[in-house]
């Protein structure tokens, strides 16, 4: 079982949540490139390690965040204080 | 279940349409309290209708009023009580508007309300919801919002007398299979289908 820790609900079972995906900084549309877009939209790092992730709380209350995840041991880092969406070193 | 939820809506139907043996040998009782007004308000998680309500998210308190508020989610409560007591607790939003976006919501026909009530109440939602329900995790008066048995549901402990009870809301499509889920899982405890008590006073 996979416990994310949720800012606002505390550690719950992944399957309260809604995997996000990787967390992106969206470029901005008017200056973005076509390739820069299908980057944001498409491609992935998938790495073996530290991932910045969002999640969303789906069973519990309802708010997206966004927090890192060590995809190789399940491990999570810094979770963002309740009432924020990323974790402080964001 | 024919109280009438709301004075300007229709007749009250529960979601249960089912019959259940009385009463069984353990303390554990399960009951349908979804004809009781609820009201759901949403503002911002601080601000004046915060202030107003009281309750902060994962908590519940008792109105002046007499009904029960509960800080169900960030900037989202749940007001519980008879449509007097829940009509004097959201009295007050009437001015708010001017000072923030606020929502209040009768949501008495759309959301079904359980009340589990015995010694053995949290053993039995061990079984179908995956928190810690430990008085040390939530205590009386806490409210939390998870999956019960796969239904997205908010809980509030609300105990009865000194005995461990808790209500449980979920969305009236899922209300027939909730109380069933319930009661499945509380066979093993003795669970008794009671007849619904439509007083929510935390005192």
């Amino acid at each position: 079982m996979l416990l994310v820790p949720c800012p606002n609900c505390g550690p719950r079972n992944s399957t309260d949540l809604r995997y996000g995906g990787e967390s992106h900084a969206r470029p901005d549309p008017n200056t973005a490139s076509p390739a820069e877009w299908r980057a944001y939209l498409y491609l992935r790092d998938n790495p073996a390690g530290w991932l910045r992730e969002n999640w969303y709380c789906a069973s519990g209350c309802r708010r997206w965040f966004s927090i890192e995840r060590n995809t190789a041991t399940n491990e999570f880092r810094d979770p963002p204080l309740p009432g924020n969406k990323r974790g402080g070193a964001a | 279940m024919a109280e009438s939820a709301s004075p300007q809506g229709p007749a009250f139907e529960s979601p249960v349409v089912r019959s259940y043996p009385a009463s069984r040998a353990g303390d554990l009782t399960l009951s349908d309290e979804s004809a009781v007004t609820k009201w759901l308000v949403r503002a911002g998680a601080e601000g004046p209708t915060a202030d107003l309500l009281g309750a902060p998210f994962g908590t519940s308190l008792v109105a002046p009023g007499g009904a029960l508020v509960l800080g169900s989610r960030p900037g989202e409560w749940i007001v519980v009580g008879t449509a007097s007591d829940v009509a004097a607790a959201v009295a007050g939003l009437d001015g708010i508007e001017e000072q923030e976006f606020c929502s209040a919501l009768d949501w008495t026909q759309g959301r079904a309300l359980f009340r589990v009530t015995g010694t053995s109440a949290a053993r039995m939602l061990e079984k179908v919801c995956g928190l810690d329900w430990s008085d040390h995790m939530t205590p009386d008066g806490a409210v939390v919002s998870a999956s019960v048995a796969l239904v997205t549901c908010d809980i509030a402990r609300n105990d009865r007398d000194g005995v461990r009870s808790y209500l449980i809301f979920c969305d009236r499509s899922f209300g027939q299979y909730l109380f069933d889920a319930l009661i499945d899982a509380g066979n093993e405890f003795g669970l008794s289908v009671a007849a619904a008590s439509h007083s929510h006073s935390a005192a």
